[in-house]
């Protein structure tokens, strides 16, 4: 399968927009740890230390968002494209 | 050789192999470190000229103290083993990095500027590199860029002339792409090289990073030579901007009179093109959907030693402003990490540091960043250093808070964040833990998010007791250790709550800052949720000094260094309408500790001034007299040199500004040798500015062992 960096992380992926995991179909999950292996950095900017996708970032699966899918629990088809977009809802609100 | 001792170095493993000789890493047995140890394949050093050393050459290039540089840190000679002894770079070379990939044209950039910036030091030195190429280029995991083999090619290439193609490991490349592919043109026919030459090979190594290929390719060296002596690249088109292929095609030119000449034209030209360039980002696989622009402006301002640095975290990045000693007029740097909201600043001189902290908030998460440079370069560790252990099954939030630990604690370093909680380092910010006395403080459960949300915003270190320390939560209040971190009691009697029906309980409180006066470590001011305050007795308990001021509601506090009984505020309407008070915009100053108030007005707008100040975007500088420097929420910037009584802008339109904090160039630690001197800003030479910069790796020694 083939995930799509954003521009915003390629510098933890060697620079590349895109990066193919070598893995038949496999749960979302697994197909992120083999991401983190490959690509450590990339990690901690899009999963939490506690392992939960960052409030304001989406994962695709395909077209469609793993959100209304099965979650981190996604099984992703072989060869599917897996991308990581931040959400349109982020931006920050200030208190003071 | 693994296991062998050269000098007091262990062998511990092979790095790999180079044209010199092969690489090792090796323990330091003396320092207790790691270091790089190149042995070098003997008759390299053999055959060379009386007095024309390798060993002179490296001692010339042990100089070269520059964080884009690997440090040579010593030379020497055991059993006829010549071996040079490096600082360990860990990382991945350029080559590696664009080997048959293009990178970012904004990566390229910031790495390009860096390796200009090596070679501008280098030149100023009277090196050259000699075989700069992607291979001599390693990255960091955190994006620093370190040029290897700084003039040790010398030798190598005066033997090597008949054998133009260096065999040197190129990992997936062709055989014939060593150093041949980097050669200068007037090298190849055998004219004199000089700085220019380096400036040609850093042509080809951007080439090569922003387009994934040589620009000179073959498959034999003939062919290559032919290539370099006649051909003209092909053109790079988007995404690469124009200012870059420009700048490349500048490097390039075949004559050295028709290039830069000298590397610092290069480092300004690639800036130039930072600042200017609207970047199409490199979306190979979304070549058919409309294009991303990632807008990348950073304008670095360049210092001189004896500068007065402002660094100002806004909601949209932060911002470096710099003046000379008078403080008059200022110069903008910035934006650093577009678009990342900057809670906390931190400026760190102790141990002879100059070291800028940041945390960075993005959707990608909060990350404590550092720059040694000044913000040339920052750190980004693949991993936040700052998380919640799994069991606490919490995750960082923000980091509002950076303060580096006493004076004789140099490697001490805490970290206010939300959700709330204290982390500390005691190796110099390297690594964090979360401090879990007041974690699993049993208010912690009834501490209540404020505005803000539930946040450890304010750290406050005794600095005569180490064991004793003050913190501010919203909404927990302040809590106070004496056991250095064991434990933590609320210390909140006296500071009242608007917002429960008991009015002064034990803990809840809605502190906004506390501020203490190093020399005064017993008292206490506070900047409540409706409310200021004072403490005589290290906040045993509170007394009400908002008498004579227009509202009690506020954000930030400071007390200025040269006058304890002095103390800042800038108070806002209310709760509900957080601004300045009838549209003026005032701050407020007390010079008898809290017994009086006077309005500050002078130089500040007074029509129409709704201006917010938040809690950390005050703050003081160490001059005499003392700046005192606050940010609004509508971006703009003040100053005063007067103890507050009159006030000019110095930055207007910046965005929503978060936190202030100041910095100098000419700040030097104490266990430096007791502090540098200042030097006025006409005495500071370009020299001297770069030979007295402390050096992260400490004292270079050199010495030649027999």
């Amino acid at each position: 399968m083939i995930f799509q960096i954003p521009a915003a992380l390629r510098e933890f992926a060697g620079g590349r927009n895109a990066v193919e995991v070598d893995l038949g179909a496999a749960p979302l999950n697994e197909a992120l740890d083999r991401l983190w292996l490959q690509y450590p950095g990339l990690r901690d900017r899009i999963v939490t230390e506690q392992g939960q996708v960052r409030t304001h970032i989406n994962i695709f699966v395909g077209d469609e968002n793993i959100r209304y899918l099965g979650g981190l629990a996604t099984l992703v088809p072989m060869g599917a494209v897996v991308s990581i977009i931040p959400a349109v809802s982020g931006g920050l609100r200030v208190a003071g | 050789m693994i296991g062998e001792i050269l000098g007091h170095f262990r062998i511990v493993g092979k790095i790999g192999e180079g044209g010199m000789g092969m690489v090792y890493r090796a323990r330091d047995e003396v320092l207790q470190r790691d270091v790089a140890v190149k042995v070098l394949k003997k008759g390299v050093h053999a055959d060379l000229p009386e007095g024309h050393s390798l060993l002179n050459e490296a001692r010339a290039s042990s100089a070269l103290a520059h964080p884009n540089i690997c440090t040579i840190y010593e030379v020497g000679e055991t059993d006829g083993n010549v071996y040079i002894v490096m600082e360990l770079v860990e990382g991945k070379s350029l080559r590696q990095m664009c080997d048959g990939n293009a990178l970012a044209p904004e990566v390229v950039l910031r790495y390009g500027v860096q390796i200009a910036a090596a070679l501008v030091r280098a030149h100023d030195r009277g090196i050259a590199h000699r075989d700069l190429k992607s291979a001599n280029i390693v990255i960091t995991p955190e994006g620093l860029v370190k040029v290897l083999d700084f003039g040790l090619a010398k030798q190598v290439e005066v033997r090597g002339s008949d054998e133009p193609t260096l065999s040197r490991a190129s990992p997936g490349g062709s055989s014939v792409s060593g150093t041949l592919a980097y050669l200068a043109p007037e090298v190849l026919r055998g004219e004199p090289a000089d700085y220019r030459s380096d400036l040609w090979a850093l042509g080809v190594v951007l080439y090569e990073a922003a387009s994934g290929r040589l620009p000179f390719g073959g498959r034999t060296a003939f062919e290559i030579t032919s290539a370099i002596l006649r051909e003209i690249p092909a053109p790079l088109g988007p995404p690469v901007p124009p200012g870059l292929w420009a700048t490349m095609q500048r490097c390039l030119s075949r004559e050295p009179a028709q290039r830069y000449q000298r590397a610092g034209e290069v480092q300004a030209a690639l800036e130039a093109v930072q600042s200017a360039a609207v970047i199409a980002a490199n979306t190979r696989l979304e070549r058919e959907a409309p294009r991303t622009t990632v807008l990348h402006s950073v304008r670095h301002v360049r210092f001189r030693r004896g500068d007065e640095l402002l660094l100002v975290g806004t909601i949209k990045g932060a911002f470096i402003l710099r003046s000379n000693a008078q403080r008059t007029r200022w110069e903008v740097g910035g934006p650093y990490f577009h678009g990342n909201a900057i809670y906390a600043l931190a400026y760190d001189t102790r141990a002879g540091r100059q070291r800028i902290w940041a945390s960075a908030q993005s959707y990608w998460g909060t990350n404590l960043r550092s720059s040694d440079d000044f913000g040339r370069s920052w750190t980004n560790p693949q991993e936040s250093p700052i998380r919640f252990p799994l069991d606490t099954a919490v995750s960082l939030k923000n980091i509002w808070q950076i303060t580096p630990g006493r004076e004789d604690e140099p490697d001490t370093l805490y970290c206010g964040v939300e959700p709330a909680a204290l982390f500390e380092s005691r190796d110099a910010g390297e690594t964090w833990s979360l401090n879990r006395a007041l974690f699993d403080h049993p208010h912690r459960a009834r501490w209540l998010p404020s505005n803000g949300g539930l946040a450890l915003h304010t750290i406050v270190p005794d600095p005569a007791d180490r064991q004793r320390m003050y913190v501010a939560i919203s909404t927990g209040g302040v809590y106070r250790t004496c056991d250095g971190g064991q434990s933590w009691t609320a210390q909140n009697r006296g500071v009242r709550v608007t917002f429960m029906p008991n009015k002064y309980p034990d803990f809840g409180q809605c502190v906004h800052k506390i501020v203490m006066h190093p020399a005064r470590p017993e008292r206490l001011f506070l900047q409540n949720h409706w409310g200021v305050y004072r403490s005589d007795d290290g906040a045993e308990s509170w007394t009400d000094i908002a008498g004579g001021l227009p509202s009690d509601f506020g954000f930030a506090m400071i007390v200025l260094p040269r006058k304890p009984e002095c103390v800042c505020i800038a108070p806002v309407e209310s709760d509900e309408f957080r601004c300045s008070c009838d549209g003026h915009l005032r701050i407020y100053r007390t010079r008898n500790a809290g017994s009086s108030w006077e309005a500050l007005s002078r130089g500040l707008p007074q029509r129409a001034a709704y201006e917010t100040v938040l809690r950390d975007a005050m703050t003081t500088d160490t001059c005499d007299p003392t700046g005192i420097y606050f940010g609004t929420r509508s971006g703009q910037l003040f100053s005063s040199r007067d103890d507050g009584k009159s006030w000019e802008r110095i930055a207007e339109g910046l965005p929503s500004i978060l936190c202030v904090r100041s910095a100098s160039t000419a700040d030097s630690g104490p266990a430096a040798g007791g502090g540098v001197a200042r030097e006025t800003s006409g005495a500071a030479s370009s020299g001297s500015s770069a030979s007295s910069r402390p050096s992260r790796t400490g004292k270079l020694r050199l010495s030649k062992k027999r």
